[in-house]
C-alpha cells in the first residue's frame, strides 16, 4: 500500500467558530469524520485554498499549499487538488463530457482512457448534467476531479446523495481509484462503515477540534 | 421623407448596436466587480455608474459637454491628438453608451449575483485562470440577466435623446430616430413622428423578442 | 451571439463611414443652430442657399437654452438663430457673438386655441375668466419665452388673478397644443405658427400686439464662423422675398432687413 505524507496542522477563524487541527502523517487516504458543524467541509476548503486558515501548515505529498511562517498560500489553482464537493458541483451548463474536461487544460496528460474506463463515464458522456441521477453525477464529478490530474482528491461525502442500493457501487469505484490510479484522498463522511472501508487513517472531529485519530 | 426614415432607422440601430458592443467590456467588468467583490470606494464608484439613471439626460449631456467640449479637459486632449467628438457620429456612440451602461451593469450584476460561488471555486480548483472561469463558467450561467442587460442598454441607447441632442445635435450626420422624432413633434408633423416613433418600437420590440428567445435556448 | 454582434459593429462602422463627411474646409460649409420652432421653413431656405451659392447648409436643431448652451461650451457654430432673446444674449454675453450681425429676424403672435369640438365657448379673453372655461394651458415661463408672453398678456388684460388657478404650465408650447388637441384643457396659449398642421384644435382670437412686436427671434454670426462670408450671406439670404415667402406661408412675421416691417 502507498502512502504519502500528510501535515494538517492549523488554525482557522469563521465568524464565531475556530477549527483547531495538529495533524502530521503518513497515509493513503485520511478520513475525516464527525456531526455536521464538526468542521469536516471546512477542513477541504482550506486544503483546496477557498478559505484561508490564520496561522499554521498544510503539506501533501511533500508540497507545501499553506505555510504561514514561510508566506506561502498558493491559488486554489495551483494546488493540484481534486475537489468533488458534496452540494453543487457538475457545471450545469455543459455536457458530461465538457465537465470532464474541464480540468484537463492545466497540462500534464492526463489518465483519461482509464478515468474513463474506470468510472464508466462513456455511456454518459453526450448526456447533459440535469439528466443524471445521483450516482452518475457523483461519478462524473470524480472523473472531473481526477482528469486535473490531482496530487490529492477531496470527497466530501460522496455518498450523500446516492441511492443507498447504489451506494456500493460508488465505495468500489473510490476504492478502484485508490488502489489502480494511486490517487491519496481526503474522504469526508459521518457513516462509520464506509469510514473503515476507504480510510487507512481516520480523524473525528467535534466543534472544530480532533477528538480522536485511529489507523485502520 | 421614406427614404429620410430608412436612413435614420439604420443609423440609430447602428449606433445603438456599437453602443451596446462598447458597452459590454466595461459593463461586464463592473457588474462583475460589483457581484463579486468588496473594494474601497466601491459605493462611490457604483453611484457615478448609476447617475444616468438619477439625473435626467440633459444634465448627463451637459456634463459630457463640459467635457469633451473644447474647453473641457477631455476636448483638449482630443484635440490634441486631432479627433472631433462633439457633433458628429461619435458624440452619438457616447451618449448612447453612457445612457445605456448603468442599465447593463444593473440587470448583468445580478445575473453574477445569481450564479453559486461554489462552480466558480470548483473550476478554481481544477486550475482554470480567472478570465477562463469568467468566461466558461460565470458569463454563461449569467446569460439571462447579461442578455436582458444586453437588451436593455440596446434599447435605452436606442431611446436616448436628452444627452444625445446635447453633445451630438440634430444634425444631417447625427440625426437619430429620438431627435428626428423630437423635431417632428415640435414642428407638428405628428404623422412623421408617429411613423417614426412605431418604427422605434418595433426595434426595440424585435430586441426583447429575440433575447427571450436565446434566453431560452440557452 | 458573438457573431450578430459582429455583424451589428461591421454594418455600424459601414454607416459611420458614410456619415462622416463633415469638412472643416473655409466656405463651402455653415453650420446653422436654430431653434427647433423655425425647422420647417429653414429646411427648405437652407436648400434654396445651398443651391443658390453652392454653400452646404448644416442645420442644428434643438431648444434655444440647449443650442446656447452647447455654443457656450464651445461647439463651433457659425450661425445662431434662437427663438428667444435671453438666449442669444447669453451667447452674446459669452463673446461668441459677431456684435454687428445681431439682427431680429422674424415675429411671430399668440393666438388662443380650443378644441375643435368646444368652439363658441370662448371668443375673447374675458371669457378665460368664466366659470365655463375650465383649465388653461400656457408654456412654463421660466422654461420658454411663450409662457412669458402669455402671464404677461392675461395681466395686461387685467384677468391673471381670476385665471392663475386654472392655469397648467407646460414645458413647451408643442405640449399646450397636444394638451388642447385632447381635450384635456380648454384653452391654450400657443404660436401662430404651430397652426399650420393641427386639425382639432381651432384659434379663436389672436392676442394683439401694440407698437414693437414683442415676440422676436434674433439671429446672428457668431465668432467662431469658420466660414463667415458665407455665414453672413445666410444671415442676410433670410431677409431676401423668396425667403420672406417661406417663412410667411409658414405663420411668421418677417421682420429682418428689406422687408417694411419697422424695427
Amino acid at each position: 500500500m502507498f502512502t504519502v505524507p500528510f501535515v494538517l496542522d492549523f488554525v482557522l477563524q469563521q465568524g464565531e467558530f475556530t477549527l483547531q487541527i495538529h495533524e502530521r502523517f503518513e497515509a493513503s487516504s485520511v478520513s475525516l469524520c464527525g456531526p455536521s458543524g464538526s468542521g469536516k467541509t471546512t477542513i477541504l476548503d482550506a486544503i483546496a485554498g477557498l478559505r484561508h486558515p490564520e496561522d499554521g501548515r498544510i503539506e501533501i505529498a511533500n508540497r507545501v499549499l499553506f505555510d504561514r511562517s514561510l508566506g506561502t498560500d498558493l491559488p486554489p489553482r495551483s494546488r493540484r487538488v481534486g475537489y468533488v464537493p458534496q452540494d453543487v458541483s457538475l457545471f450545469p451548463h455543459m455536457s458530461v463530457l465538457g465537465n470532464v474536461m474541464y480540468g484537463t487544460a492545466r497540462g500534464s496528460p492526463a489518465p483519461l482512457e482509464s478515468v474513463i474506463k474506470l468510472l464508466e463515464i462513456e455511456p454518459l458522456a453526450g448526456r447533459r448534467v440535469n439528466e443524471l441521477s445521483g450516482g452518475e453525477r457523483q461519478r462524473v464529478a470524480i472523473a472531473r476531479a481526477l482528469m486535473s490530474s490531482p496530487d490529492v482528491l477531496l470527497l466530501d461525502e460522496p455518498l450523500a446523495a446516492v441511492d443507498i442500493k447504489r451506494r456500493e457501487r460508488i465505495l468500489l469505484y473510490i476504492q478502484q481509484v485508490r488502489d489502480e490510479l494511486l490517487v491519496p484522498m481526503v474522504y469526508v463522511s459521518h457513516a462509520a462503515d464506509e469510514v473503515r472501508r476507504i480510510a487507512d487513517r481516520v480523524i473525528e472531529l467535534d466543534s472544530g477540534r480532533v477528538m480522536a485519530t485511529q489507523v485502520e | 421623407m421614406p427614404g429620410d426614415l430608412v436612413d435614420v432607422t439604420l443609423f440609430s440601430v447602428a449606433m445603438a448596436g456599437l453602443s451596446t458592443v462598447l458597452m459590454l467590456v466595461p459593463g461586464l467588468a463592473l457588474a462583475w466587480l460589483f457581484a463579486r467583490h468588496t473594494f474601497p470606494g466601491q459605493s462611490v464608484l457604483e453611484t457615478v455608474v448609476s447617475l444616468p439613471l438619477v439625473l435626467p439626460p440633459v444634465a448627463i449631456g451637459l456634463i459630457l459637454l463640459r467635457f469633451l467640449g473644447r474647453y473641457g479637459p477631455g476636448g483638449q486632449l482630443l484635440d490634441e491628438i486631432g479627433v472631433d467628438v462633439i457633433f458628429t457620429w461619435k458624440a452619438v456612440v457616447v451618449a448612447m453608451t453612457v445612457m445605456g451602461l448603468p442599465l447593463l451593469v444593473r440587470s448583468a450584476r445580478a445575473g453574477f449575483e445569481h450564479v453559486d460561488r461554489r462552480y466558480e471555486q470548483i473550476a478554481e480548483t481544477l486550475g482554470a485562470s480567472p478570465v477562463r472561469i469568467f468566461l466558461t463558467i460565470s458569463l454563461p450561467l449569467a446569460a439571462r440577466g447579461v442578455l436582458a442587460g444586453v437588451v436593455l442598454g440596446f434599447s435605452r441607447a436606442l431611446g436616448e435623446f436628452g444627452a444625445t441632442i446635447m453633445i451630438a445635435g440634430s444634425l444631417p450626420g447625427t440625426r437619430t430616430l429620438s431627435t428626428a422624432i423630437y423635431t417632428s413633434t415640435q414642428t407638428g408633423r405628428d404623422t412623421e413622428a408617429t411613423i417614426m416613433l412605431l418604427t422605434a418600437a418595433s426595434i426595440a420590440f424585435v430586441a426583447v423578442f429575440v433575447s427571450n428567445r436565446l434566453a431560452t435556448v440557452e | 451571439m458573438m457573431l450578430r454582434l459582429t455583424t451589428l459593429v461591421a454594418a455600424a462602422l459601414l454607416l459611420v463611414g458614410c456619415a462622416e463627411s463633415r469638412s472643416d474646409s473655409a466656405d463651402d460649409y455653415l453650420l446653422v443652430s436654430a431653434a427647433v420652432s423655425l425647422s420647417g421653413p429653414l429646411e427648405i431656405v437652407a436648400g434654396e442657399f445651398e443651391q443658390m451659392f453652392g454653400t452646404r447648409v448644416e442645420l442644428n436643431f434643438a431648444g434655444s437654452n440647449t443650442l446656447a448652451t452647447q455654443l457656450i461650451a464651445g461647439v463651433e457654430a457659425d450661425v445662431f438663430l434662437s427663438a428667444d432673446e435671453r438666449q442669444m444674449t447669453r451667447v452674446e454675453t459669452a463673446g461668441l457673438v459677431e456684435a454687428s450681425t445681431r439682427t431680429d429676424l422674424f415675429s411671430n403672435q399668440l393666438v388662443v386655441v380650443v378644441p375643435t369640438d368646444r368652439m363658441g365657448v370662448v371668443s375673447n379673453v374675458s371669457d378665460l375668466s368664466t366659470s365655463r372655461v375650465g383649465r388653461i394651458a400656457i408654456g412654463d415661463p421660466d422654461a420658454v419665452p411663450a409662457g412669458v408672453y402669455a402671464r404677461r398678456y392675461l395681466q395686461f388684460a387685467g384677468v391673471w388673478e381670476s385665471v392663475r388657478s386654472k392655469v397648467v404650465l407646460t414645458r413647451d408650447v408643442r405640449a399646450v397644443l397636444a394638451a388642447v388637441e385632447t381635450g384635456n384643457v380648454d384653452a391654450g396659449f400657443v404660436y401662430r405658427t404651430d397652426l399650420a398642421l393641427v386639425d382639432r384644435a381651432t384659434m379663436v382670437f389672436a392676442v394683439p400686439t401694440v407698437g414693437r412686436p414683442e415676440i422676436r427671434y434674433p439671429g446672428a454670426v457668431l465668432t467662431l464662423a469658420r466660414g463667415r462670408p458665407a455665414a453672413r450671406r445666410f444671415l442676410d439670404f433670410l431677409g431676401e422675398p423668396v425667403t420672406r415667402r417661406i417663412f410667411e406661408t409658414a405663420g411668421f412675421i418677417v421682420l429682418a432687413r428689406g422687408t417694411d416691417h419697422a424695427r
